[in-house]
């Protein structure tokens, strides 16, 4: 539980950052990713922190347009044309990625250091290229292997993750949803990168197909020194891979909490009706949902983003914005509840 | 082995149906050109007035009794009725036209003439083919991959000024080329007085082949420019836009993600996947080129197709009129062949014959 309250602390000041470089994969430190939009500035990510040990797994959950996917971006430097703020620090293994230039991002972060595995995999596939030569192309660019050579190891990766050998000379139209989306996740380990993003890998997928992906997720996570941030909708199949969980809340993070806890007793009320609003099979529950819509990331409320919908809200709530409390468990939240003061 | 047998059917069965397309257009034509039949009477009456006034000039014949000097006039008109073929019936006639058209047998010209003199109709297209490529495969090709290369510029800086600019100038395209080339003759032939009216080579032509060249260029230079000027804004604008859909696809995203270069990522993720449209417009403008600027090459006086199609129009010259577009849907038709087999070869997803899956 140490790992999530450092965070805290580094937050409140009270323990300098000590640099335990190899400890961590993933240190973010006050993320904002901004866009502009013809109706104004849109707050995708607003001060986003959190901490990531190596080979553990985080599920990043929320409603549509909470912010989880422009957060993967942002790390990932994905960005659109009509960025406004884009600060912050991303440490990857103890480098502040932030630091450097797009192009030696590129040639030493991308896909060497962090890969991913897209949302839409339909289409994540270049329609006019063989499968086998899209999987082993970051090896001939980064590790400026032969194609031979290449090509043995996507083949490697495609025994790895379920996917026929020959199916490296097919397309992508002759591939079925899942055969795509595995070749995709060959594609993601081919570098053994440190870091994989998944976002939404399954969401596209029938029930059995995403099991069986999320099978293949979990071997790998056993065999790999790989940490993976999961962004998904389906709250119970993220359970299955996760270690730690995010809530994220209008562009910020409110809750930061392990496995064990933080899906069966969540702290922040935001959390509590995200988790009751999963459907347990066979069992007569009411399905919680929480009433009103996410504010506009425009003009968020001025106290907790969450206020205006909670049912638990007080007066400080609606003044002055929360800040990180660490729960029993070790969990952070950002919540007026928790204060002791 | 299988596989060959399924394209050479492929291949045949578009072939005939590309054939088939072509003789129907020629028919219409064929029809058109007669005015579905009525030409015949115009020839009828044109022939009896060519011979009453050739009669008229005539003393001798003046002086004969009216029942004889009709049956003079019945028999001239006769023979020359049967010189043109004109008692057999229209309908059959259409179908002999047909048949010789696509036999690339176009016969004689009724009017028009070609420069060195002749009437067959083959001569005189031949004659203006190569000014009509010339001017316009000149201005198609610069203006095609101009506006294609500075399409893919603009599309990386979506939002620049010079991406406004051409966006805001594309509507200028809307004017045709000759109402530029008139403007241009105004500016550089008439008051700068730096390059030619028109025409395709000064007069009397350079006897020197490089000196003949250099003039041929000089009078190239405002027709291209015209041209130029009035597709290059709305091209590039169509192509720009056309980039940047393509480049929001996943898969250009995930090479980024990758760590490609910008330029691999332009090459094998933007243009490779676009070729079949991008081949398919090349295509269509190869076609159009064949068929020249008919008011382009009359404002540039430019010896071309276009300019011949215009006067054989006026002058009813029905060989000429079918002869020019039997050329020009058998050109369709051969493009429209070959870009299906670019297409199958250059796009995995379009198959030759539906036979699903290749084999694993």
């Amino acid at each position: 539980m140490s790992d999530i309250t450092a965070t805290a602390k580094n937050e409140q000041g009270m323990v300098n950052a000590v640099d335990s470089k190899d400890d961590y994969l993933l240190r973010v430190k006050d993320l904002c990713l901004h866009f502009r939009t013809t109706k104004g500035i849109v707050q995708a990510v607003d001060g986003v922190s959190f901490e990531l040990k190596r080979r553990r797994s985080v599920a990043i959950l929320g409603e549509s347009g909470c912010g989880k996917t422009s957060l993967a971006r942002a790390i990932l430097r994905l960005l659109p044309r009509n960025v406004h703020k884009f600060t912050g620090e991303v440490w990857l293994n103890g480098t502040d990625v932030m630091k450097m230039s797009d192009e030696w991002f590129r040639q030493n972060v991308r896909w060497v250091k962090a890969s991913m595995v897209s949302q839409a995999a339909m289409n994540a596939l270049n329609p006019v290229l063989r499968v086998g030569y899209q999987v082993a192309e970051p090896l001939m660019i980064h590790l400026h292997m032969s194609k031979e050579q290449a090509l043995q190891r996507a083949r490697e990766m495609f025994r790895l993750v379920g996917v026929p050998e020959d199916f490296l000379h097919r397309y992508a139209f002759e591939l079925s949803g899942g055969m795509r989306q595995r070749a995709i996740l060959a594609m993601a380990l081919v570098t053994r990168p440190d870091l994989i993003v998944l976002d939404e890998p399954t969401s596209a997928l029938d029930m059995l197909t995403q099991a069986n992906i999320f099978n293949a997720l979990k071997d790998i996570k056993r065999q790999f020194d790989v940490g993976f941030i999961l962004i998904t909708h389906d709250i119970s199949t993220s359970s299955d891979l996760a270690d730690e969980v995010i809530i994220m809340y209008a562009g910020q993070l409110v809750e930061h909490s392990l496995a064990q806890t933080g899906y069966r007793a969540p702290l922040h009320p935001y959390a509590r009706g995200l988790m009751a609003s999963v459907p347990t099979l066979r069992e007569d529950k009411r399905l919680e949902f929480i009433p009103g819509q996410p504010p506009s990331l425009i003009s968020p409320p001025s106290g907790c983003r969450f206020a205006p919908r909670c049912p638990q809200r007080f007066e400080r709530c609606a003044q002055e914005p929360p800040t990180f409390r660490v729960g029993e468990h070790g969990e952070l939240v950002k919540c007026w509840l928790y204060a002791k003061d | 082995m299988d596989n060959l047998r399924r394209i050479g059917k492929y291949t045949l069965l578009r072939g005939v149906l590309i054939v088939i397309t072509v003789a129907i257009g020629v028919y219409l034509t064929v029809i058109i050109a007669t005015m579905g039949g009525y030409m015949d009477k115009i020839m009828a009456s044109q022939i009896r007035e060519q011979v009453g006034t050739i009669l008229q000039g005539n003393e001798e014949l003046r002086k004969l009794p009216p029942a004889e000097l009709k049956l003079i006039i019945d028999q001239m008109v006769e023979q020359r009725m049967r010189e043109y073929n004109l008692h057999t019936p229209w309908i059959v006639r259409s179908f002999r036209y047909l048949a010789n058209a696509l036999t690339l047998n176009l016969g004689m010209a009724e009017k028009v003439y070609s420069d060195s003199g002749s009437r067959q109709v083959r001569l005189i297209l031949t004659e203006r083919l190569p000014a009509t490529l010339l001017l316009m495969v000149t201005a198609n090709l610069i203006v095609f991959f101009s506006a294609l290369f500075t399409a893919l510029v603009l599309s990386r800086h979506y939002g620049s000024p010079l991406d406004r600019a051409v966006v805001a100038l594309s509507p200028t395209s809307a004017a045709p080329a000759w109402f530029y080339g008139i403007f241009l003759i105004l500016i550089f032939a008439s008051v700068l007085r730096v390059l030619p009216y028109g025409g395709m080579v000064s007069i009397p032509p350079p006897k020197e082949p490089l000196a003949y060249a250099l003039s041929v260029l000089k009078h190239l230079v405002l027709p291209v420019s015209a041209w130029f000027l009035a597709g290059i804004f709305s091209s590039v604008y169509y192509w720009r836009t056309f980039f940047l859909i393509y480049s929001s696809e996943d898969y250009v995203e995930m090479a980024k993600a990758k760590g490609l270069s910008s330029r691999a990522i332009e090459r094998r993720y933007i243009l490779r996947p676009t070729l079949p449209p991008i081949i398919t417009s090349f295509g269509l403008m190869l076609i159009t080129t064949w068929m020249g600027a008919i008011i382009l090459e009359n404002v540039f006086t430019w010896p071309g197709l276009g300019r011949l199609l215009q006067m054989a129009i006026n002058l009813y010259d029905a060989p000429v009129i079918v002869g020019e577009v039997v050329i020009y849907a058998y050109l369709l038709g051969i493009t429209v062949f070959l870009l299906d087999i670019a297409y199958a070869a250059l796009d995995p997803r379009v198959k030759l014959g539906a036979g699903g899956r290749r084999p694993a």
